[in-house]
């Protein structure tokens, strides 16, 4: 039997210290590593971000609304609400700006949901990403 | 103005943006994470071309 060590954490710092990275790396993708100091790669996540969901709305995926029902329904709709959503201002401004698309088959407007969906995901490994670097359990 | 792309190219600009971030997330230096990025890019193309073929051979 293999027994796995890992390090333990290091304590949560202040929450002011964390906090700020975490809620500008969900309001603008990119921008937690940017107020850290990770240009780099604040540019690559931010870029990959605001592409992938810019190309979902060209190609008019549909931005979830929150629905309930049966599992598999609750699961999809409620996720990818949550998910999109997790891009930020991005869907804030789609949605200010009146970006509405039905909900209809199709093999391009579903890549288009797609995409909007992955690139709400990509942000949240960007806020977790700069929460680890502002908590200091990442370099 | 709607943008229309094929199955091919959809999968293609996905599997291009996935690789990158993903590189970017859990490598710690550059040369890692090129080397992650490529080798998450050609599995990509392996399984999409693995899968086409499949699906073709199987509607034949």
């Amino acid at each position: 039997m293999s027994e796995k060590l890992t390090a333990p954490l290091p304590p949560l710092p202040p929450v002011r210290q964390w906090l700020p990275p975490l809620v500008i790396a969900w309001l603008v993708p990119g921008g937690g590593h940017i107020y850290l100091k990770r240009y780099y790669r604040g540019a690559i996540l931010g870029g990959c971000t605001a592409i992938l969901f810019v190309l979902g709305l060209l190609m008019r995926g549909y931005l979830f609304e929150p629905m309930t029902g049966d599992l598999l329904t609750t699961i999809i709709y409620v996720g990818g609400a949550i998910a999109d959503r997790a891009a930020g201002l991005l869907y804030i401004l789609a949605r200010i700006f009146g970006y509405s698309a039905p909900d209809v088959a199709g093999h391009s407007v579903d890549y288009g949901t797609k995409f909007l969906v992955i690139a709400g995901l990509f942000n949240v490994l960007a806020m977790v990403d700069a929460f680890e670097i502002a908590a200091g359990r990442k370099d | 103005m709607k943008m229309t792309l094929t199955h091919f190219e959809a999968t293609l600009i996905l599997a291009i943006f996935i690789s990158a971030v993903l590189a970017v997330v859990t490598k710690k230096t550059d040369e890692e994470r090129f080397r992650y990025g490529m080798r998450s890019l050609g599995w990509f193309f392996v399984t999409v071309f693995g899968l086409a073929w499949l699906m073709y051979l199987g509607h034949r």
